[in-house]
């Protein structure tokens, strides 16, 4: 099909300026892709088909969604009123409405899994460091999109949450009031607040679609790694990724798409989990809802804030927490890749999946004592793996790699 | 062998987790008591009953402002007719919200609170439709004597509640309670039905959208399948 594209005439008149023929060449008919690839690597064109569904969407809401925390009858605002409106009033606007928000979750689902896989697979090692890299700026521009969203409906949750963490970044030391005041757009969250995050909502997503076209050239640069994570010979073990990847991650879609359209139809509030039942109570400066949690995909960092008594050391940490992923590709000097060849990075890696839920499940849930133990151990153990990585290359007999490399 | 003590490894430690995990997950429901199960329907006769109920007690102080009296008409799940809004209404605009007589001033001087607009109430409270019906049904005398009778509720966190009890559920004659139960579940079912008034539409073509997508990804697969049968494992 698409040989018989290349060789119409408006075809050739684009190519001779525009050089297409040999993009799509090296791009698509033949890059080269590890044939040996499991279903772990269908994520990442996932994140894309949700980045693009986020953005889609996100543009026909802003077509009807009014930034203003004015009052309106009944203790609701313009703003909430105007999501009520797209939920009832505006012809499918229910349905673009869940898939954007049951969207942000699965942006975050398939991410997770994305980055869990390169951990596995050790996908960040050498010579893919810098990609890497570029994924974990993808990664807290996402936070942030998703943060500044979730202020949106303006309803209690929105608003106690931005109270929260806007009130995280006064406890830094020197400029943190600064910083908080000029986030908020006053001394408290309030108008100005919903104004600047709506900007801010816009613009983040702009920018990782810049950013994820980065992240793409970085890989088609250093080309995927593979489950062996051996460098393969592109002769005998790559295929081109057109035919044989589109149509497999065609197929991941179509799995996707299958739990999508489940949480979209069927249970768009996920029990509560993408879409939290206080947020229906609209914003009340006067009133602390009795819990405050962020949604799921924040809850494991929220649990490390929370560990530290000491508000500084806990938005330290959290703050560590995330910008340790940087230095991630430096703290590893194993020079075998895959788990499957590495025993004790191995058993490492899956202790720290099991940290990563376990914090997340601790920041969903009311604070209790035990919670605040299970927590403090999650913690030690996600931080323990990065403090002993540097080391484990040092005692870890690795297997041997296939090929007798 | 090795294989199976690693993966006997992550059990126990997943064991371990849930273990300590357990006495936290009971202590986060146990923090009420249990609610009551209500039979939400969505069937015309219910709706329409609850709408009733919704009209007649609850917007003597409540209001929900994002269901007009057009709405009522339109929502095929309710389906009146214009004469019967007509008659509804009254004065109002067709296109005016379900709002209350009482404004919020005197709701206030009154009750000591404004009483929450009831147009997400549904999805705005744990427990749902169950929770509704559960508060409609859940005035009692209070056991230790201290809240007077009318504000206690077994069901209301705290159990002290502002909204005197709307049904007349305390105190009842045994007779009536099949009626007040039914009143509370089909107003429960009104409210969880305007929570959201796109639910059954939603469904429905939810059905057809899921049918789709599994012919689409079996196809997909055999596809995949196809493309891929001439590429040698190693």
């Amino acid at each position: 099909m698409i040989d018989k594209m290349m060789n119409t005439r408006l075809f050739q008149w684009v190519d001779e300026r525009t050089d297409l023929g040999a993009i799509i060449k090296s791009q698509l008919t033949e890059y080269p892709v590890p044939k040996n690839l499991n279903y772990m690597w269908n994520f990442g064109s996932l994140a894309l088909l949700v980045l693009v569904l986020q953005i889609l969407t996100g543009i026909f809401l802003v077509m009807y969604y009014k930034p203003s925390a004015e009052l309106t009858y009944g203790g609701y605002t313009v703003a909430f009123d105007s999501v009520e409106r797209i939920m009832r009033d505006i012809n499918f606007g229910w349905l673009i409405r869940y898939m954007h928000a049951v969207g942000a979750s699965a942006f975050f689902v398939v991410v997770y899994m994305h980055i869990g896989r390169g951990l596995y697979y050790g996908s960040f090692k050498s010579p893919r460091e810098l990609l890497w890299i570029i994924g974990v700026v993808i990664l807290l521009i996402m936070q942030g999109a998703a943060f500044f969203g979730y202020l949106l409906p303006w309803g209690q949750m929105s608003f106690w949450g931005a109270t929260v963490i806007t009130n995280l970044f006064g406890a830094l030391p020197v400029l943190g009031e600064y910083l908080q005041q000029v986030l908020r757009g006053g001394f408290a969250v309030g108008d100005p607040t919903l104004n600047r995050f709506f900007s801010l909502h816009y613009l983040f997503p702009l920018l990782l679609a810049a950013i994820v076209g980065g992240h793409i050239h970085a890989l088609h640069v250093v080309h995927s790694n593979n489950p062996d994570g051996i460098d393969i010979d592109h002769e005998k073990d790559a295929i081109p990724f057109h035919p044989y990847y589109t149509v497999k991650d065609a197929f991941g879609v179509g799995v996707f798409l299958l739990g999508y359209c489940y949480f979209v139809f069927f249970n768009p509030e996920a029990w509560g989990y993408f879409i939290e039942v206080d947020n229906f109570v609209p914003a009340n400066n006067l009133q602390t809802p009795a819990h405050i949690a962020p949604v799921w995909y924040l809850t494991p960092w929220y649990t490390i804030l929370r560990t530290f008594e000491n508000k500084l050391v806990g938005v330290l940490m959290m703050g560590a927490s995330l910008a340790v992923l940087f230095v991630l590709p430096f703290l590893d000097k194993s020079t075998v890749r895959s788990s499957r060849y590495r025993p004790v990075y191995r058993q490492m890696v899956i202790l720290f999946f099991i940290s990563v839920v376990v914090l997340g499940y601790c920041g969903h849930s009311a604070p209790t004592a035990t919670l605040k133990v299970v927590g403090t151990i999650a913690t030690s153990v996600y931080f323990g793996f990065f403090l002993l990585l540097p080391f484990v290359h040092k005692f870890e007999k690795t297997r041997p790699l296939p090929g007798g490399e | 062998m090795k294989g199976i003590m690693m993966k006997t490894t992550h059990f126990s430690l997943l064991a371990c987790l849930t273990l300590m995990l357990a006495p936290a997950m009971a202590s986060a429901s146990g923090d009420g008591v249990a609610l009551r199960h209500a039979e939400i329907t969505f069937d015309n006769e219910t709706l329409r009953k609850g709408l009733t109920v919704f009209t007649d007690v609850c917007m003597g102080c409540h209001a929900a402002k994002y269901i007009s009296y057009r709405n009522l008409m339109d929502y095929p799940e309710l389906g009146l007719s214009r004469e019967e809004v007509d008659e509804l209404r009254g004065d109002k605009a067709l296109m005016s919200g379900l709002i209350t007589e009482l404004s919020p001033e005197d709701a206030a001087e009154s009750y000591g609170k404004t009483p929450p607009d009831l147009s997400v109430i549904a999805r705005a409270r744990r427990g749902g439709g169950n929770y509704l019906y559960s508060i409609l049904t859940g005035y009692e005398a209070d056991p230790h004597g201290k809240i007077e009778d009318g504000s206690y509720n077994i069901y209301y966190p705290g159990n002290r509640t502002a909204m005197p009890d709307p049904l007349a559920w305390m105190g009842h004659d045994e007779s009536e309670t099949a009626d007040l139960e039914e009143q509370a579940r089909t107003v429960a079912s009104f409210l969880v039905f305007i929570g959201d008034p796109h639910q059954l539409e939603r469904k429905a073509i939810g059905v057809w959208v899921m049918g789709f997508l599994i012919l689409l990804t079996l196809v997909l697969w055999m596809l995949k399948r196809e493309v891929w049968k001439d590429v040698k494992k190693h």
